[in-house]
């Protein structure tokens, strides 16, 4: 398959990241699909490519999980597009996965970059 | 599934939008419109994959695999028609059989009953020091209405069958007598007219009745104004008032429903006449209600104690007081159904593990091509799930016919029978019960068919674990397992088979054939030109009767066997008359002339002599009371053991004579004459003169066959006439009855025309008496005989598998030089082995099972040997039998072919 080329200098997302990805690009207002993936695209410095084939379930399972709801709107080049917005239950989900995923980062960290002895033991 | 196409058209407009936008940017950044279209669709991916993974996510993932697992059985079912047709319809019988008994079950027993808060409203009885249950005493009714506080209301009711007449025409009929409280406790109003008012319910007020809507429908012809509506119930002329709502016919399916005040109120604290019905207070529990009502029962007791053996109350809900009889036989019924179904599910599981077995290559495969464990099991799930899906719809067609059968053959003492149907409730039990079939059937087929290894289930090509002999064990013991449930159920039969023969080998003291029963309600006759008249109808009846070609004989009863039985019981004494004061004879000769209706100073005397002579308890007893005349005797063939008959000395104003049954004469005279000794039994009549007894008669079991005769006096009705409110004519004749029946009923008609009689044949009530008996064997019999065929099916199954299985190793046995019965005697063993299994455990279960069983059997021990033996020795001989067939194909296996086999 051609695809598979174009995987290779990309980083996989990490699971479970891919809905703080999408929470936190709605927190700047109501997007579609694929301004989504534009976004987390251009974001990330062109690093992280979101499959289409997982986003669109992710927004379904986000939307189904009161996150995220969602609306039809013609855009200014007047065609119907499916908009996503972030729900206030939506900001929670953000605001716990966010510092999830500092515990993450400062535990990746940690072990990482050991700051104490016990790295040693 | 439109919420679902909705969803659908959506997410192919958003995945469209998305690719329009997607090129638009490419074209943006210069690319053709042509390339830019293309990479977009090649950056997007397969559109229809997405689509069913994001509807996955929206639907839950069930939903369309469990499609796609639906779509995947019926392929299957499609491969092995044989065993799925097999399979539903034992699917079929077992759900159909459990459904139908189960409409029955809950129609009766579990209903709600039709009243507002039914729970509130219970049975209320006395209960002397035995803990018998007694119906109510008027002045012990009395201070239990006026004296608790946890009863809404307390009625006193009774009911009776009486000749009614005004209607279209005279009709026996179940008649109520209900006092104030009654209808206020069940909340019933009348649909038509008015309720019972106060000053309808004292005593002397012009008479009312309410009737059914049914009888105001068939009777009254329905007329909307109820005020020229006269009935004479029991030759007394009332007015209809009101008419109840349809359907309503509590107590014993009455018809009409009259005021108990009009009746008189007796002082006497032991004269049980009434049935108590009361409503709970709201929030007062059952326990709380005991409670009080015994403290009221202790009371009466401290302070009459001499006068009545009244201890304590007991308190029922009413559905329990009406089904409490019929309870332990239709959960015999539910449990031997549900062991059929057992039975039937074991077939399906040994069917399935084989089909597993042959299927082993095709889940290895799956399972190495990545189908996860869950999924199998999922697969097995939707299988049996569609398999039960298809048993329960045939299922519950079945039970629908099953439950017209029913019915049809029901005995007529099970109660509420008009309620039962197949209906919602009916139908979810059926879905549960197919849904637990399903699942339990599925879950152990599926972990079965998983556990084996994949690899090795792919290299010994298709021979792993569904054939192998873990398999062939787990198949042996579940043939078992079915042979020892059906034991239990074929023992079940078997007692219930032997205690209906031993029943019907008992010698009821009586003959029952060539007799033409004739009974009639005739109105009370408690006043002396009433009596007279009394004796002259059923006289002229009697001589009328005896005119009619081909009549033997001809007498009467208030109280025939099996039919109406007995309705009177109580205290008599021993007296010698040269004993008695003046002012007593007095008495008795009062008594014989007076009406204690309208005479409350005689009623207060009578009361009182009887509670004096009661005290002294070495010369009373406890008797039946019966009034008969001699002819009774000759046409049931009753044998006189000692004296006479009545006969033609003992008129009206003569000496009053009566006969006692031999238990009864032994009892109180034990080694003694009891002829000429005199019997004063007037609280049953309300005339005190002394009865003289002239003859003993053989007993006498009127209440069932299978109750022993109990201690009886008959009085003359030429005498004692008063009694014969329910009469039975009995006619013994060489005739048909066909051709007696008109005669008689022109008879009948001509001496009253307000009384209608019913007609029966005594050999008819006989065969009706054991109908609950034969309708139970007749289910469990069949359920065990279903059993029993499915069972042998089963075993020969499994073992026609296993022999099928092992056809090579067959081979291998006869080349090294096994004989062919060495081959036979080896799948014998296996048999052998298995049904002594099954024997073994079923003999332990039935032994634990049938104890609760005990009430229903008649003259036999529950462990009775003889019906465990036969049983057993069947069991086994039937499995064998089972086992033959294949054992004898086993030995036909040609060595060669077997090696190659495979």
């Amino acid at each position: 398959m051609p695809k598979t080329e174009r995987y290779q200098n990309r980083i996989e997302l990490l699971q479970g990241t891919l809905d703080l990805l999408i929470l936190e690009t709605l927190r700047w207002g109501p997007q579609h699909g694929y301004g989504i993936s534009q976004a987390i695209r251009l974001n990330s410095g062109e690093v992280l490519q979101v499959d289409t084939g997982s986003l669109y379930p992710a927004l379904h399972r986000l939307e189904k999980q009161k996150w995220i709801s969602s609306d039809w709107k013609v855009s200014e080049n007047k065609q119907r597009v499916k908009l996503y917005r972030l729900t206030a239950a939506g900001k929670k989900q953000l605001a716990t996965e966010r510092s999830r995923w500092q515990q993450l980062l400062e535990a990746m960290g940690g072990i990482l970059e050991p700051k104490g002895k016990e790295s040693e033991a | 599934m439109i919420v679902r196409r909705k969803q659908d058209k959506d997410l192919e407009e958003e995945l469209q939008s998305h690719l329009r936008m997607a090129a638009q940017d490419r074209i943006d950044r210069g690319e053709s419109a042509q390339d830019a279209e293309t990479a977009a669709r090649r950056e997007l991916g397969n559109a229809g994959l997405i689509k069913e993974v994001t509807m996955e996510a929206l639907s839950g993932a069930w939903f369309g695999r469990l499609l796609q697992d639906l779509r995947y059985c019926i392929r299957v079912m499609r491969r092995n028609p044989g065993a799925t047709v097999v399979s539903v319809l034992t699917l079929t019988l077992g759900i159909g059989a459990s459904t139908a008994i189960f409409s029955v079950v809950y129609g009766v027993l579990l209903r709600p009953l039709p009243y507002e808060k039914p729970e509130q409203i219970v049975r209320v009885w006395e209960v002397s020091s035995k803990g018998t249950q007694m119906q109510f005493a008027d002045p012990n009714f009395a201070d239990f209405r006026d004296q608790n506080h946890s009863l809404q209301g307390l009625a006193e009711f009774a009911s009776g069958l009486l000749s009614v007449s005004g209607g279209s025409e005279p009709k026996r009929l179940m008649v109520a007598t209900v006092s104030a409280d009654f209808f206020p406790i069940l909340r019933v109003k009348p649909v038509m007219g008015r309720g019972f008012a106060p000053e309808d319910q004292r005593f002397g007020a012009a008479p009312v009745v309410m009737v059914s809507y049914n009888y105001w429908k068939q009777y009254l012809g329905g007329v909307k104004d109820l005020s020229t509506v006269k009935l004479n119930v029991d030759n007394r002329s009332a007015s209809v008032v009101g008419v109840l709502p349809p359907g309503f016919r509590f107590p014993d399916e009455s018809e009409v429903w009259e005021p108990r005040e009009l009746e008189m109120t007796l002082p006497a604290r032991d004269a049980h006449n009434w049935q108590g019905l009361g409503r709970l207070r709201d929030g007062v529990t059952l326990e709380q209600a005991r409670t009080d009502l015994s403290a009221i029962a202790r009371q009466i007791n401290q302070r009459y104690g001499r006068d009545v053996d009244l201890v304590t109350a007991a308190v029922f809900p009413l559905r329990e007081a009406l089904t409490g009889d019929v309870r332990p036989r239709l959960l015999l019924l539910l449990a031997a159904v549900g062991f059929l179904l057992l039975v039937g599910c074991a077939n399906i599981m040994n069917l399935m593990l084989a089909q597993a077995s042959a299927r082993e290559g095709e889940l290895a495969v799956r399972a190495a091509l990545g189908a996860s464990r869950p999924r199998l099991i999922r697969q097995f799930l939707a299988e049996t799930l569609l398999l039960a899906f298809f048993g329960g719809v045939l299922g519950v067609v079945a039970a629908y016919f099953g439950v017209q059968a029913l019915l049809a053959a029901a005995p007529p003492d099970i109660p509420r029978l008009s309620d039962v149907a197949v209906n919602v409730p009916v139908l979810l039990f059926a879905a549960g019960l197919c849904v637990v079939v399903a699942v339990a059937l599925g879950v152990f087929i599926a972990v079965r068919a998983t556990a084996g290894d994949v690899r090795s289930a792919l290299v010994e090509g298709g021979r792993g674990q569904a054939g192998g002999p873990a398999s062939r064990r787990l198949g042996g013991i579940i043939a078992a397992v079915q042979l020892a449930v059906t034991l239990v159920l074929l023992v079940g039969a078997g007692l219930l088979g032997r205690s209906l023969l031993r029943a019907l080998s008992v010698d009821p003291g009586f003959r029952t054939e060539h007799i033409i029963t004739l009974n009639l309600a005739l109105p009370s006759a408690f006043q002396e030109d009433q009596k007279v008249q009394r004796e002259q109808f059923i006289s002229e009846l009697f001589t009328r009767l005896r005119r009619l070609p081909g009549i033997e004989d001809v007498g009467g009863t208030n109280a025939l066997p099996l039919e109406t039985g007995v309705t009177s019981n109580g205290t008599y004494a021993v007296l010698i008359p040269q004993q008695l004061s003046p002012a007593t004879r007095a008495l008795m000769d009062r008594s014989a002339h007076g009406s204690l209706e309208k005479d409350p100073v005689l009623m207060k005397e009578l009361i009182g002599f009887l509670e004096g002579i009661y005290r002294d308890s070495t010369h009373t007893g406890y008797a039946d009371y019966v009034v008969a005349s001699e002819g009774y005797f000759r046409a049931l063939g009753i044998p006189l053991r000692r004296g006479r008959l009545f006969d033609d000395r003992d008129a009206f104003d003569a000496p009053h004579a009566a006969l006692v049954s031999e238990s009864l004469a032994h009892a109180q005279w034990p080694g003694q004459d009891p002829i000429g000794r005199m019997i004063e039994f007037g609280n049953m009549d309300g005339d005190l003169r002394l009865l003289t007894v002239v003859g003993v008669v053989g007993d006498v079991r009127e209440r069932s066959v299978e109750h022993p005769p109990r201690p009886t006096i008959y009085v003359n009705y030429r005498q004692r006439p008063q009694g014969t409110h329910q009469f039975s004519v009995v006619i013994r004749s060489s005739a048909a009855p066909d051709a007696i029946l008109p005669e008689a009923r022109k008879i009948v008609r001509e001496l009253d025309a307000n009384v209608p009689p019913s007609f029966n044949t005594f050999d008819r009530v006989f065969a009706a008496s054991l109908n609950t008996r034969r309708f139970n064997l007749m289910l469990v019999g069949l359920f065990a005989v279903a059993a029993l065929g499915l069972a042998i099916a089963g075993i020969y199954g499994v073992l026609s598998y296993s022999v099928a299985r092992r056809t090579r190793e067959m081979g291998v046995r006869m080349a090294l030089g096994a004989s062919a019965s060495n081959v036979r005697g080896l799948v014998l063993k296996q048999a052998v082995i298995t049904a002594l299994a099954g024997v073994a455990v079923g003999l332990a279960g039935a032994f634990a099972l049938t104890r609760m069983m005990q009430s229903m059997l008649f003259d036999i021990s529950v462990i009775d040997p003889l019906t465990y033996a036969a049983v057993a020795f069947l069991l086994l001989l039937v499995a064998l039998m089972a086992a033959y067939v294949p054992a004898r194909r086993a030995t036909k296996v040609d060595p060669i072919i077997a090696l190659r086999h495979e």
